[in-house]
């Protein structure tokens, strides 16, 4: 019991004490999560908005992979991207492996289909209303897909946000690609289980203790932009 | 007026995140002990090496000390790969790495005989001891290795084992071997972790386990356990540095490789070794020939 | 003139929800549609609507195609998709579609909101409201533009006496000032017989009277009678 309570003093103490390894692994989270999540949003939205709102045959089994996808262990995602980078795999020449940018190709595999996943399962229903609705009220094509955008741009949010959650707290694709490579690719998750296996508890908790607080910031920040006030939306997210 | 600042915000950190995340690639990271100033980027000529060695070995803290000093006479760029015994050598199979420092003599020796790699270089060797409980239920302080073992087993007292292959797991099988003992029995745990965790377990379990001593030195101030058995010369844990042979692909930084491996046996670096301490004691002693 | 439907035919699942003969609409006046669950009301009306594709026939309107009469057609149903932004800006959206000018807008939505008797909504997000505000809103929204022809689904399904009453009447009054043409699907028997001077009564995709509001009460048909009695 009391290493615990140790445990959360070392870390509050290393948290003020501006560490700069520390702080490089932070940002160094931050940023190959956010990039994989652009990415991934960039992909994502428009395929689960074409694929949500038309009609064709095929569209149930097309639901099924993407909620299959959506579920894609990460260390298996890790696994395969390291089979294709790899000195000894097809884009080895490439130089990828044990780089953030190894990093950021894992986490867009990962988080692509939970974004696309997200979006098709919510526009599924609701852009067909919205087109209909728009049809009713006489809207030509412009503005039926401006109102598209406006409309389902809370959604938007919810799976980019999601997405990016799922991103910085995941570890097995991080570790395997990145090689947890202490200055160049070694992120958040990857050092709480490093510390963790060295029995480094103040460590772990201290950067668990950032890794939380992100989360719930972005989580906030969602929150605010789509529930908060004056807005009435309400979001499915598996 | 409260989005435009929501988003100038949001702006300013995206800007500070891709500015440091793009940064973080380039920089040299800061060693907390070294004196000179870390280079800001590593030179073309050098490119980077893939050292793959054991999670003991990067836990030590050995390699912060050291490897800036090969970094700045060579302007290669280190990658340290902390896996176990097993992983660091497929990798050096695999041509996935460009140079080994394990501490497994025997699996080095047939690394090098099954053509992997050239040749196999003796560094430096630190001890393993053997921990237990402040009471020592069992009366196994200051004997060796062989009688310690035998009377754990005998009384059936704790024993926690890393069970995961690595090389200290297989340094820990050899000493029972040497004792002429199969342990097994619920007495003889075998976690599958990492040193930290397998003292830990000893530690809430009240028992006994082997350690290497950085790993214990460094865990020393939490625990209870204490080290119980040390000096005895098969505790001794060989290191040995092993270039991986250029041929396996193109990809691999034979000439950085080749280099690391001159500077580790040379006289500086070996020297180097010796003066590193941590925890107040010196860990690792130098013997390349 | 009038709405003219002929032939008009469709299938779901290989059952026949729809088989409607030849039937006109009257134009000006409030027609109600009238039947039990499934009988084909919310089909036929998507149909006219163009929300839906029959499997064959066709519908004319006051003698001419979809194409040149669908900026004054309009469809409502019990919950219609209102859009994430204020009500004034839901009740506005039509007129924005069809680029009217600001003061233009301006005059005609207050006009609605103070017909629905929604003032104190204005500002508020439509998602935010009740039930009856809601259906007011899609109301108000729907009549912006002036449709000449208004197809109501269930108008007053979920709403309390006192907004069914107000609605009542407002659609009353559009069609007396604009005679805008009202189809209106309804269960509630009664509200048919306040609003509708003709009625359609459905059963099992088929049209079986289709008459004045006096006829349709005074029927001898013992399933007409018998729905009569128990809404």
């Amino acid at each position: 019991m009391e290493y615990i309570l140790e445990g959360v003093e070392g870390a509050f103490k290393l948290i003020f004490s501006f560490d700069r390894e520390i702080y490089s692994i932070v940002l160094l989270s931050i940023y190959v999560s956010f990039a994989s999540t652009i990415i991934s949003a960039f992909i994502g939205v428009p395929l689960g908005l074409l694929t949500g709102i038309k009609d064709f045959r095929g569209k149930i089994i097309l639901s099924k992979i993407y909620y299959t996808a959506m579920g894609l262990p990460p260390v298996v995602v890790g696994l395969v991207t390291v089979l294709i980078i790899s000195r000894s795999g097809p884009l080895g020449s490439v130089g990828l492996i044990y780089t953030p940018t190894a990093m950021i190709i894992a986490q867009s595999l990962l988080v692509t289909p939970i974004v696309t996943g997200i979006v098709f399962t919510n526009s599924k229903d609701t852009g067909r209303e919205i087109i209909e609705i728009c049809k009713t009220l006489g809207a030509n094509r412009k503005h039926t897909f401006v109102k598209l955008i406006k409309e389902l741009k809370p959604l938007i949010l919810v799976a980019t946000v999601t997405g990016f959650g799922r991103a910085i707290s995941e570890v097995g694709a991080v570790m395997i690609v990145g090689g947890n490579i202490k200055g160049h690719t070694r992120v958040m998750t990857t050092f709480i289980a490093m510390s963790n296996s060295m029995g480094n508890y103040d460590t772990s908790i201290a950067m668990g203790i950032i890794l939380l607080t992100i989360s719930f910031i972005s989580n906030s920040f969602l929150y605010n932009r789509t529930m908060g006030g004056n807005n009435g939306y309400k979001i499915r997210r598996y | 007026m409260k989005n435009i600042k929501k988003g100038i915000a949001l702006l300013l950190i995206v800007m500070l995140v891709f500015a440091v995340g793009c940064s973080q690639a380039a920089d040299e990271p800061e060693e907390p002990e070294v004196e000179e100033p870390a280079e800001e980027e590593p030179a073309e000529e050098g490119g980077e090496l893939i050292l793959a060695t054991t999670t003991s070995t990067e836990n030590s803290g050995l390699l912060d000390y050291i490897l800036s000093d090969f970094e700045e006479k060579t302007g290669v760029e280190v990658k340290v790969v902390a896996v176990g015994t097993g992983a660091a050598l497929q990798k050096g199979i695999d041509g996935e790495a460009d140079v080994l420092l394990v501490h497994a003599k025997a699996r080095e020796e047939a690394f090098v005989s099954e053509g992997h790699g050239p040749e196999r270089f003796d560094v430096m060797y630190n001890d393993f001891v053997i921990i237990g409980p402040e009471s020592d239920p069992t009366g196994v302080e200051g004997l060796n290795v062989v009688e310690a073992l035998t009377k754990i087993s005998e009384a059936e007292e704790s024993f926690v084992s890393r069970g995961d292959d690595s090389g200290t797991h297989t340094k820990e099988r050899s000493l029972w071997q040497a004792a002429e003992i199969t342990p097994e029995g619920d007495w003889y745990v075998e976690v599958g972790k990492g040193m930290g965790d397998t003292i830990t377990m000893a530690e809430e379990l009240q028992g006994y386990t082997m350690s290497d001593r950085a790993t214990y030195l460094s865990m020393k101030d939490n625990l209870e356990s204490v080290i119980l058995v040390e000096g005895d010369e098969i505790l001794f844990n060989q290191y040995g540095v092993i270039q991986v042979d250029p041929g396996k692909n193109d990809q691999i930084n034979a000439e950085a490789a080749e280099a690391f491996v001159n500077w580790i046996i040379s006289e500086e670096a070996q020297e180097l070794i010796g003066t590193y301490k941590a925890y107040g004691e010196v860990l690792f002693n130098p013997n390349a020939k | 003139m009038g709405i003219k439907l002929e032939d008009i035919k469709k299938n779901y699942n290989g059952k026949t929800v729809l088989n409607v003969k030849d039937i006109t609409i009257k134009e000006n006046i409030i027609t109600g549609i009238l039947g039990p669950n499934g009988s084909g009301k919310t089909t036929m009306m998507k149909i006219i609507a163009n929300l839906l594709e029959p499997d064959s026939g066709s519908i004319i309107y006051n003698g001419q195609c979809f194409d040149k009469i669908k900026d004054s057609l309009t469809y409502v149903s019990h919950n219609s998709y209102l859009f994430n932004d204020t009500v004034y800006e839901n009740i506005a959206a039509p007129l924005k579609f069809r680029e009217k000018e600001n003061s233009y807008i301006e005059k005609r939505v207050k006009e609605l909101i103070r017909m629905f008797q929604i003032d104190y909504l204005n500002d508020k997000n439509a998602l935010n409201l009740s039930g009856g505000e809601k259906q007011k809103v899609s109301l108000a929204r729907a009549l912006s533009f002036n449709p000449e022809i208004l197809i109501i689904d269930e108008p007053t399904a979920n709403i309390d006496p006192n907004f069914i009453k107000l609605i009542e009447s407002t659609l009353k009054s559009i069609n007396e000032k604009y005679k805008t043409t009202i189809l209106i699907v309804t269960h509630n028997t009664a509200q048919s017989f306040r609003l509708c001077q003709e009625i359609v009564f459905m059963k099992d995709g088929k049209i079986i009277k289709h008459s004045s509001t006096n006829d349709l009460i005074n029927s001898k048909d013992t399933f007409i009678k018998e729905f009569i009695k128990l809404n």
